[in-house]
């Protein structure tokens, strides 16, 4: 006869069994098979597996197109992390008045309305949009007497014209995140600062603005993780082109395993992402504590 | 009735006014300068899938339809590509998804937050390190699993992965942790089972953020890309990101205002359901611990 205490732990595995073991075997394994598969070499054709160490690592590493992909993956995460949050914060602020209630309706309903549809869809209409020729864009650079822009077929160019569509679908998210921080502030706080006659610029710079710094950083820590795996947008737009300017480490990881089939470099590829991963949320964790600190 | 619902109406439209802050008058033109560029894509997209194929380059481009032509919608379900099939596809994942998700972390989320057992915030731990892992690690080994298991080209092998979600468990445990205990205590005195609580009054309490977190799901299934991508090779079994880029791919034979209605329909459900439930989901963001 099972006392009380071990039916409630039982009952628990049995809750807890569902999810746990599909997080097991469609997370946790193939986490785990992702790591062996970076140090083997698999046959596609005869599925012969051979042990070959640090390899993989060696080809990924010594690829010029590999560091190249990583290069342009921080470009774009410099870029996008400044566009989604910078410009996030700014309208964030720019919200966090009275406004009447309608339009605040509108305007959460505006800016949050790309955060909700994916960019596989939304990658077809900007496709048009950056269009040479036939874009809508071009067509008003070309109005205001200005040549027209190769938005995705200038090597320079494509790649900050993949973060601002990034930028486009995303700040919405980062509006809502930091709006609901800068109402978080304490009103006696903001109560005293006027009282001491703080004008609202200053307001912002010594109260708001150090106040919700650990959501900047959680934001920014966010935005970068998701940069690190951008793909979607560049896979459909422009695939990786023009030249290799546009091509991601998600895209590497992707055009080795499936199209190279070699699935040891792609698995090594993706195992260095999830590395810097964790460094990036090792770094926000230091510097979230230090902040909390203060 | 209709005038009492004018006399709250004009009262809040009177009482709005008196909100308003003229000062603010500068913010709020450049909000909504800001809001209209927002918009201005799915307004071309829009206006663009109704226009006649000859027009569909029309430059100025025009924001709003000059008029209602249904033609583009007919040409993308009349095409080789069968739309409709991956329309019906997405929502199987979708609802599936949903569905499945919900159950398998709402119960994990009970034990979590409810019982006591060995092990229970080191389990809750190793499951929320399965946030940090991108999915792009992961699917080589999902798909040699997915060969292995005969599951690849059929919906089993979006559906399955995607009901692995440790976000899905740790929002539900955080809104489970929000509501009170006192009804599950009085019940478990009075000798109800575990499995009768869990149904029966934890379930129910959580309408709303169940509601918040449907949508989530629902939505991020729709728009999954890179595991259909992978996993999915044949028309039948493709769901819409993968099969607009099939479509787009055979652009030869559509036109521009058969994309832009293609992904018109795509848009459509996330609009609607955005329509319905923003209130909830902006409300669930906020408040599942990202505040601090």
């Amino acid at each position: 006869m099972a006392t009380l205490k071990q039916r409630e732990a039982i009952a628990a595995f049995g809750f807890l069994a569902p999810a746990y073991i599909i997080y097991l075997l469609f997370l946790a394994i193939p986490l785990i098979a992702a790591l062996f598969l970076s140090v083997l070499e698999v046959d596609r054709l005869t599925l012969s597996i051979d042990y070959v160490g640090w390899a993989n690592f060696d080809w990924i590493f010594t690829d010029p197109r590999f560091w190249k992909t990583f290069a342009n993956t921080f470009y774009f995460i410099t870029l996008a992390v400044a566009g989604n949050v910078g410009l996030g914060l700014v309208l964030a602020i720019l919200l966090d008045r009275n406004l009447p209630g309608p339009l605040l309706y509108l305007f959460r309903l505006a800016y949050f309305l790309p955060v909700l549809v994916s960019l596989a869809f939304v990658s077809f209409i900007w496709q048009f949009l950056f269009s040479y020729d036939l874009g809508i864009i071009n067509y008003y650079v070309r109005l205001l007497g200005l040549p027209p822009v190769g938005w995705l077929n200038d090597q320079n160019i494509a790649m900050f014209s993949i973060v601002i569509i990034d930028v486009w679908k995303n700040v919405g998210f980062f509006i809502i995140i930091l709006l609901a921080a800068l109402q978080g502030v304490p009103k006696s706080l903001l109560e005293a600062a006027r009282i001491d006659g703080a004008s609202a610029f200053t307001t912002l710079r010594r109260i708001k603005i150090p106040y919700i710094a650990p959501v900047i950083l959680f934001c920014v820590t966010y935005a970068t993780i998701g940069g690190l795996q951008v793909f979607d947008s560049i896979k459909i737009i422009t695939n990786g082109g023009p030249g290799d300017s546009t091509r991601s480490v998600v895209m590497y990881m992707y055009s080795e395993a499936f199209n190279a089939g070699e699935l040891g470099t792609g698995a090594a590829s993706a195992l260095t992402l999830l590395i810097v991963i964790a460094v990036v949320v090792a770094i926000q964790l230091g510097l979230g504590r230090r902040l909390a600190r203060r | 009735m209709t005038i009492a619902h004018e006399t709250t109406f004009s009262n809040r439209v009177l009482a709005a006014s008196q909100v308003i802050n003229w000062r603010n008058l500068p913010v709020m033109i450049l909000l909504g300068i800001g809001a209209i560029f927002m918009l201005l894509p799915f307004l071309w997209m829009f206006a663009t899938s109704m226009r006649p194929a000859s027009e569909a380059y029309q430059l100025p481009p025009s924001f709003l339809p000059s008029r209602l032509n249904f033609d583009a919608y007919w040409a993308v379900l009349d095409s080789p590509i069968p739309f409709l099939r991956m329309y019906f596809n997405s929502f199987v994942v979708a609802v599936a998804t949903t569905i499945g998700t919900i159950v398998t972390s709402a119960m994990a989320a009970f034990a979590f937050s409810r019982l006591r057992f060995p092990g229970n915030s080191w389990l809750f731990g190793f499951m929320l390190l399965g946030l940090m892992v991108p999915p792009a690690l992961i699917v080589i080994p999902l798909f040699f699993g997915m060969a292995a298991a005969g599951l690849l080209d059929s919906l089993w092998s979006l559906i399955l992965p995607a009901l692995a979600s440790p976000l899905a468990v740790f929002m539900m445990r955080q809104f489970m942790e929000g509501q009170p205990r006192e009804y599950e205590e009085a019940a478990f005195v009075d000798g109800a089972s575990y499995w009768t609580i869990f149904w029966r009054i934890s379930l129910p309490q959580m309408g709303p953020p169940i509601a918040a977190l449907s949508i989530i799901v629902f939505t991020s299934s729709w728009n999954n890309f890179l595991l259909p991508l992978i996993f999915v090779r044949k028309f039948e079994t493709m769901t819409l990101p993968v099969g607009m880029v099939a479509l787009s791919d055979n652009f030869g034979s559509l036109s521009l205002a058969a994309i832009m209605a293609a992904v018109t329909m795509c848009v459509l459900p996330l609009l609607v359901v955005f329509l319905i439930a923003q209130r909830f989901i902006v409300e669930s963001i906020t408040s599942t611990g990202i505040k601090r």
